[in-house]
């Protein structure tokens, strides 16, 4: 049943008031915040100027540093503990060879999850080149996926970092179902209409993660390509807690780095890393490297074994 | 990869579900999202350099500008300089920036001024 004009006029204008109202509040705010500092400590106005830096674009500042340290391999990021002693990829290997060569044990959890933690910094951030390496061939080796940091010379804003829960994504006009966000996801609907919705659609959106791809270096000035080569790609995320593992796609952008999160996962997607509470958690998440789309999206059975002080979560 | 030093003790969860409650497509969400990355940028240089003696603000501001994604280095300089650790205090001011935005998002009864009738 169609609202009256005059009830979708005020439906129309009432919604565009109040997010512009917000924009403008925010703008507002954001101008009081500017004047409260640079009135408080001229010299901080002065300093930025001289440098050529705006603390709006700080972030893009970041990450030009960032990309410009790690191509010219000054970048260290210091490690808030003690270094470690990271295990070397042949001692890694043989564990897992020594393991395989035993009858045809179904894939061992517990393996996955002691080499990642002979990995893993202590504390949830960016991980190096070096570790990259020897996840990937952890995960490689005791999943069965090939997957890579670095695909095709584009790297997540980060590998390692916190997924939170995210709402269901609208697949087509005037779709609507339980716990969904307003709004469309950052690629648009995944059908043109509830009619043109296929399987291949519904899993799509059943499996998304949103990943920060607004925080790469040069997002804005190769938006058409990166929003094309991100759209739907395969991503292996692996709960470092239980060792459950997903195979989802890209399909959101976000969150917003003052979320204190990363990443974002469908209510499927945490629900299968963490079962049906599981709002946010320390994750690895890689680029699966599937040129002929044979991974199938949705979780990677493994078997149940209960770890000492480890809930596992049945797939 | 971008990062900034305050960014693991940083939790504006609620921010962003009501600016994600709000907008209605990507690219206003990406616009509100850059603006209060805006204000919080300057917030937290503001907070910093409150706890900071004056002689010390270009040492921090220099630092910031070097190495932006450097918490361990920068909350280093912040910490021996102030002579205090000033992580907890900034965390706290950090909610307390992030409340004060809420402020601004949550909806008020605007009142008209010729009637003095709520427009809603």
């Amino acid at each position: 049943m169609t609202q009256p004009a005059k009830e979708t006029y005020q439906k129309y204008t009432q919604e565009k008031y109040t997010s512009e109202f917000l924009r403008n509040k925010l703008k507002l705010k954001s101008l009081e915040t500017k004047t409260s500092l640079f009135e408080k400590y001229p010299h901080v106005k002065k300093f930025l100027d001289e440098k050529g830096l705006d603390l709006d674009k700080i972030r893009k500042h970041s990450a030009k540093v960032i990309t410009t340290g790690a191509l010219t391999g000054t970048l260290l990021f210091a490690v808030p503990t003690p270094s470690r002693n990271l295990p070397v990829i042949s001692s890694i290997v043989k564990n897992i060879t020594d393991f395989n060569s035993e009858s045809s044990k179904p894939i061992n959890q517990e393996k996955l999850l002691t080499n990642l933690r002979e990995i893993l910094p202590d504390n949830v951030g960016p991980l190096t080149r070096s570790q990259e390496k020897q996840i990937e061939k952890v995960i490689n080796d005791v999943i069965g996926v090939n997957t890579k940091a670095t695909l095709e010379g584009e790297h997540l804003n980060t590998t390692y970092g916190f997924i939170g829960l995210e709402q269901h994504l609208a697949r087509y006009p005037g779709d609507n179902v339980t716990y969904m966000a307003p709004g469309r996801g950052a690629w648009g609907y995944f059908a043109g209409s509830k009619s043109n919705l296929t399987e291949e659609a519904i899993e799509r959106e059943k499996w998304y993660v949103a990943v920060q791809t607004l925080y790469l270096p040069d997002w804005e000035e190769r938006l058409s390509y990166v929003k094309d080569w991100y759209k739907y790609r395969k991503v292996l995320v692996v709960n470092t807690a239980n060792g459950n593992a997903v195979i989802a796609d890209i399909a959101e952008a976000g969150p917003a780095a003052w979320t204190g999160k990363q990443f974002g996962g469908s209510p499927e997607v945490m629900n299968s890393l963490g079962g049906s509470r599981y709002t946010k958690g320390a994750v690895v998440m890689f680029f699966v490297d599937d040129p002929k789309n044979k991974v199938p999206l949705g979780p990677i059975q493994y078997n149940n074994i209960d770890l000492k002080g480890v809930t596992m979560v049945e797939v | 990869m971008s990062k900034l030093f305050f960014d693991n003790i940083i939790m504006f969860e609620e921010v962003d579900k009501a600016i994600k409650n709000v907008a209605s497509s990507t690219e206003e969400l990406n616009e509100l999202r850059d603006i209060v990355d805006g204000i919080v940028n300057h917030k937290v240089v503001e907070k910093v350099l409150d706890k900071l003696p004056k002689e010390h603000h270009e040492g921090f501001l220099a630092l910031f500008h070097k190495c932006p994604h450097d918490e361990v280095t920068i909350f280093e300089y912040i910490n021996q300089k102030s002579g205090r650790d000033i992580r907890e205090e900034l965390e706290n001011d950090l909610k307390s920036i992030s409340s004060d935005i809420l402020h601004e998002l949550s909806p008020k009864d605007e009142v008209s001024e010729e009637t003095g009738v709520s427009k809603k």
